[in-house]
């Protein structure tokens, strides 16, 4: 009974105590900026800094090809390299392993207050490879994306929106031993898309994107040998954590 | 207002849930045809027309040459671009009309055709059935629903070299003329597709096939009814569940037709066409041999009593399809389409051995399938670059496609 009373006494002393120290203590302001952390919203990127991101884009392609309402996902890995003045350079892997897109090209930035525009030209190279199933093939495409890409920034969330045009300029395929060049040079659709980047906890980014692919040719799905010289809707979602 | 909502999100609604409309209608001169006006042209006047054409007004549009084969009911253009051109002929005195329309089987482009050959460029010497095939059609395209006002000249080049005269290479066209998705004007595996298939320039057809919960063989290439193949009826599931009273009953493919008999539609095809090569697909290893083989047997007599050249082959597309056909009694004298390896193929004795496309031209293995006495054909292929290297370097004996006027084409320009 004596010690419980004694518990109950310093703790009426030194809680009052407790609570002036803390009231006291500076509570360290939230520097969190999102233009440090986004990778799509325009912004200029820390000179020679390095930022990653890796996540899903889940896709839909068209039905006429498929012949189903398959879904699936690409694992992607994009990464940017500021550069002096208002350069930077963006690359990135998508894959769904027997199917794979590189892409590497500049950017220009430019940030206005709360706004931010973003010119770029990626030049992407995709292969593809199946050996299994009935097919010994391979596919090589080259493929250029000028993009444009405007964004509004808050303090913990951005958002961007970016459209893109599609250039084909050489698709050539292997089939055991011989190999075509089957088309060169030829506009293959655009695409448009929203990314919002939300901060959920320190200096964690989290992004979500819808986009529309306009397209003919969509690369992923080269093992279909898709003949179709029409524009297809492909729907794309991204789920895509900023490292 | 509710209700005017409530109605306006039903009506939306309806509209949302009808089956999408991706016909391309076919392109009609209408009443005002000339054709229904002239007479038809001799069986040797029509071989006279046939031969490789130099395109020297229009070239921009159906390339820079084309070939022109007869079909069983009309005179078909084929291109090397992937358009074709169908067209009804006949003659007024020495003038030979022209009329029709063409496709592009890779996009959704079609319109208006109309030539005619007068008598002094060849229109004479064609209605006499003895004439120099020096001829030119002259004419004019329209596009998509305009009238014909875009020049079009074609100018006899050659006939078909004897590489083509003397081959009995197979033009086979998939699910019997091509897919929903190609946007023709008839459902695939229907028997409409089936008399339409000639005019694409298709020698041969593939049929997928299935059996009803009763037993009945009938073609269809998906495992349940669904709006990609058929049109919004009150089944649904997978097909194989019901009996073949329900299915004639309640359900019509998406251009409207019934889904055929395997019997009914091989009946057409030996009765009504003048196709050379059947090749059945089966969808399933469920007893069905027992049911298909029969009426395969039956259709050969029949083709056989009628004079007709026609090979009927099951197709073996699996390991499960090839052990039930190798419980079938004296299964080697089946004819068959061996999908597998060539041993494979030489363990059913099919007559047949066809590997995908995707495997390369595997001429070795087709020259060892030849020296058996057996043929090879592969599916299924589309791509256009694809089409003309498999036709100038493979030795196959025929190939499966989509666009059986694409294959036409290479093949007949050799």
């Amino acid at each position: 009974m004596k010690m419980f009373f004694r518990h109950v006494i310093l703790t009426l002393l030194f809680l009052p105590g407790c609570y002036s120290l803390q009231a006291q203590k500076p509570v360290p302001r939230d520097t969190f900026d999102i233009t440090r952390h986004s990778m799509q919203f325009p912004h200029q990127y820390k000179k020679w800094g390095f930022q990653v991101s890796a996540g899903l884009l889940l896709v839909k392609p068209p039905f006429d090809l498929m012949e189903n309402n398959y879904q699936g996902p690409l694992v992607n890995i994009h990464a940017t390299f500021g550069l002096p003045w208002k350069f930077s350079l963006e690359g990135d892997i998508s894959s769904i392993l027997i199917s794979n897109q590189f892409s590497l090209g500049p950017r220009l930035s430019f940030l206005i207050r709360n706004f931010g525009i973003k010119l770029g030209w990626d030049v992407a190279f995709s292969y593809g490879q199946l050996r299994q199933f009935g097919f010994d093939n391979k596919s090589k495409v080259w493929i250029h994306y000028p993009s444009i890409s405007l964004g509004y920034k808050l303090k913990t969330m951005a958002f961007t929106f970016k459209a893109e045009l599609i250039g084909v300029s050489r698709v050539s395929q292997t089939t055991g031993e011989n190999e075509v060049v089957q088309s060169r040079n030829f506009f293959n659709g655009f695409t448009g898309a929203i990314y919002v980047e939300q901060r959920l906890w320190k200096d964690h980014v989290f992004m979500v994107g819808i986009k529309d692919n306009y397209e003919k040719l969509y690369w992923p799905t080269w093992m279909l040998f898709t003949t179709f010289n029409r524009f297809y809707h492909i729907p794309e979602l991204s789920f895509i954590w900023i490292l | 207002m509710k209700t005017k909502i409530f109605t306006l999100v039903l009506l939306a609604l309806a509209l949302y849930s009808c089956n999408k409309d991706t016909n391309i209608p076919i392109p009609s001169a209408g009443p005002n045809s000339i054709i229904k006006e002239t007479l038809p042209l001799q069986a040797a006047s029509k071989l006279l027309m046939e031969g490789v054409y130099r395109v020297t007004s229009g070239s921009d549009f159906f390339g820079d040459d084309l070939v022109v084969k007869w079909n069983r009911t009309s005179l078909s253009l084929a291109c090397s671009n992937g358009k074709y051109v169908v067209l009804q002929v006949g003659h007024l005195d020495s003038v030979i009309f022209l009329q029709g329309y063409w496709r592009n089987g890779y996009t959704d482009g079609t319109g208006l055709a109309s030539l005619f050959i007068s008598r002094d460029e060849g229109g004479g010497s064609i209605v006499t059935g003895n004439g120099s095939q020096k001829i030119i059609m002259r004419g004019a395209y329209g596009i998509q629903t305009g009238l014909p006002d875009q020049a079009l000249v074609l100018k006899y080049m050659r006939p078909f070299s004897d590489t083509v005269k003397n081959s009995k290479f197979y033009i086979l066209a998939h699910r019997s003329g091509g897919r929903t998705s190609d946007r023709l004007p008839y459902s695939e595996n229907s028997i409409e597709m089936i008399n339409y298939t000639e005019k694409l320039g298709s020698t041969g057809i593939e049929v997928d096939v299935r059996l009803t919960s009763d037993g009945v063989a009938f073609i269809y290439h998906d495992p349940d009814i669904n709006i990609r193949l058929t049109k919004k009826g009150p089944l649904a599931g997978p097909i194989e569940n019901f009996t073949w009273a329900q299915l004639s009953t309640f359900v019509r493919l998406i251009h409207g037709e019934k889904i055929p008999t395997l019997e009914d539609a091989l009946t057409f095809v030996v009765d009504s066409t003048l196709l050379r090569f059947v090749y059945l697909d089966m969808k399933e290893s469920n007893n069905t041999m027992a049911k298909v083989v029969p009426i395969q047997q039956r259709i050969l007599e029949r083709a056989k009593q009628k004079g007709r050249e026609l090979m009927i082959v099951i197709g073996i597309p699996s390991t499960d399809v090839l052990n039930e056909l190798m419980t079938y009694p004296d299964y080697q004298n089946i004819p068959s389409l061996c999908e597998l390896t060539v041993d494979d193929a030489r363990k059913a004795n099919s007559m047949v051995w066809g590997p995908r496309w995707t495997l390369g031209t595997q001429n070795d293995l087709v020259e060892q399938m030849h020296k058996e006495g057996r043929l090879s054909v592969c599916w299924t292929i589309d791509v256009i670059s694809w089409i003309k290297e498999y036709v100038n370097t493979g030795h196959f004996d025929g190939m499966l496609t989509n666009y059986p006027y694409v294959l036409a084409y290479y093949h007949y320009i050799q």
